[in-house]
């Protein structure tokens, strides 16, 4: 009797240590751009793996609602919100490669504690990188889309300095509407001057500015969205699909506004 | 030419893998699958409509984007999301938001339906190909 006792609480706190593994795991995926299908799968296979017995998930696009049951009781229950952030691809992959890992065996509850913070330190790319890539993107799609060299070479400015003011508004804490439709302006503004600037050269104003609006497009909530909706996720493909759609309201507005300014002058 | 655009498809998304942090040993492929969508899109469009090569255009990327997934063992997001750039409608958008603040409403209304049907074109064709079920050993994946 004594040993029975004895023996519940360390299992307690370890189906407890398995609920908040998955959590952090999940809120983590959930972070940087894994769907709602692979995050609330992710967290099963980790329970499963580690023992936890009856344990339930439900995953929206900003939130996580997990707990685990013994015998028909939950006694142990998380929820967390997940406010939507920038993708990190290179941590979704990882945590694929850990969750595969810890279903096969591989790792104890440590292990996979101290790998999961490791991904979690896993650094975004260099800020100057991201402004390059960013900038040579644009000036590619400037030239993919009909531009000609110097068309290509103003979305490459144009693409470049809109990616500064992005990270700059993430460091001022702008609201997301505002950063779309002041990134958008700004790009207007330099393609219009480089148009200005540079007649002779045959500017093509519509050109220079589709190819650098192109890091700003919501591709990345709307191509989740419609995977949440293929996968039944209706309620969370709604909250991105919303999200791609003021996205691109943002841009239209941004850009609409600075050409309308320029058509009064 | 259609090298040239080959070539400048491929870099352009990989510098958008960059910016999503997609792991390096995965850019040639990311590169490869946005390069192959966007010259589908871009012989299509000679012959059918926009939305009708778009549509086009997504089947083969997220077909791709499968393969890849499977052959070189990480999650599809990694090969769709940098590969769907240059399909998404950005001078769609671009067209509607000119005529919009140009008072032309005709075009506006024009471009915009334009544009949703090339939204809608997209998210059919990703759903058509990754609804397809995965055979049990490529589940991991």
């Amino acid at each position: 009797m004594t040993s029975a006792e004895g023996s519940a609480p360390p299992a307690r706190a370890d189906s407890r240590q398995v609920l908040d593994l998955c959590i952090r795991t999940g809120d983590l995926l959930l972070r940087n751009g894994g769907e709602i299908f692979r995050v609330q799968e992710t967290m099963s296979r980790i329970a499963a793996a580690f023992g936890a017995r009856s344990f339930q998930v439900y995953v929206l696009t900003n939130g996580l609602f997990a707990c685990v049951e013994e015998d028909g009781v939950p006694h142990s229950a998380q929820v967390r919100m997940v406010p939507l952030s920038p993708v990190n691809l290179d941590r979704v992959c990882e945590i694929n490669e850990l969750s595969r890992e810890i279903a096969a065996g591989k790792h104890t509850i440590e292990e996979a504690y101290a790998r999961l913070e490791a991904i979690e330190r896993m650094p975004a790319m260099q800020p100057w990188l991201q402004v390059l890539a960013s900038a040579a993107g644009s000036g590619c799609f400037g030239f993919l889309f009909g531009g000609g060299p110097y068309d290509a070479f103003v979305s490459l400015i144009a693409g470049g300095l809109a990616w500064v003011f992005v990270l700059l508004a993430g460091h001022w804490r702008l609201s997301k509407l505002l950063t779309n439709i002041a990134a958008s302006a700004l790009v207007a503004v330099v393609c219009l001057l480089g148009a200005r600037m540079g007649p002779a050269f045959g500017g093509q104003i519509d050109r220079m500015i589709i190819g650098a609006i192109v890091p700003l497009l919501p591709g990345v909530p709307f191509t989740n969205g419609i995977r949440d909706y293929i996968n039944s996720d209706y309620l969370s493909g709604t909250i991105r699909l919303i999200d791609a759609l003021l996205i691109a309201g943002c841009i239209a507005i941004g850009v609409g506004f600075v050409l309308k300014m320029y058509s009064y002058l | 030419m259609e090298l040239l655009h080959f070539v400048v498809s491929f870099v352009a998304t990989v510098c958008f893998a960059m910016l999503f942090n997609v792991p390096r040993r995965q850019y040639v492929f990311c590169g490869f699958t946005g390069a192959v969508g966007w010259m589908c899109y871009r012989i299509l469009i000679t012959a059918v409509s926009v939305p009708a090569a778009s549509l086009a255009a997504t089947m083969a990327l997220a077909a791709l984007s499968r393969v890849f997934a499977v052959k070189r063992k990480a999650p599809i997001t990694v090969f769709l999301l940098s590969g769907i750039f240059p399909l998404v409608p950005g001078a769609g958008i671009y067209n509607t938001a000119y005529a919009f603040f140009m008072d032309d409403n005709a075009m506006a209304v024009y471009h915009g339906v334009e544009t949703l049907k090339c939204a809608v074109a997209i998210a059919l064709g990703i759903a058509l190909v990754l609804s397809i079920p995965y055979r049990r050993r490529a589940k991991q994946a």
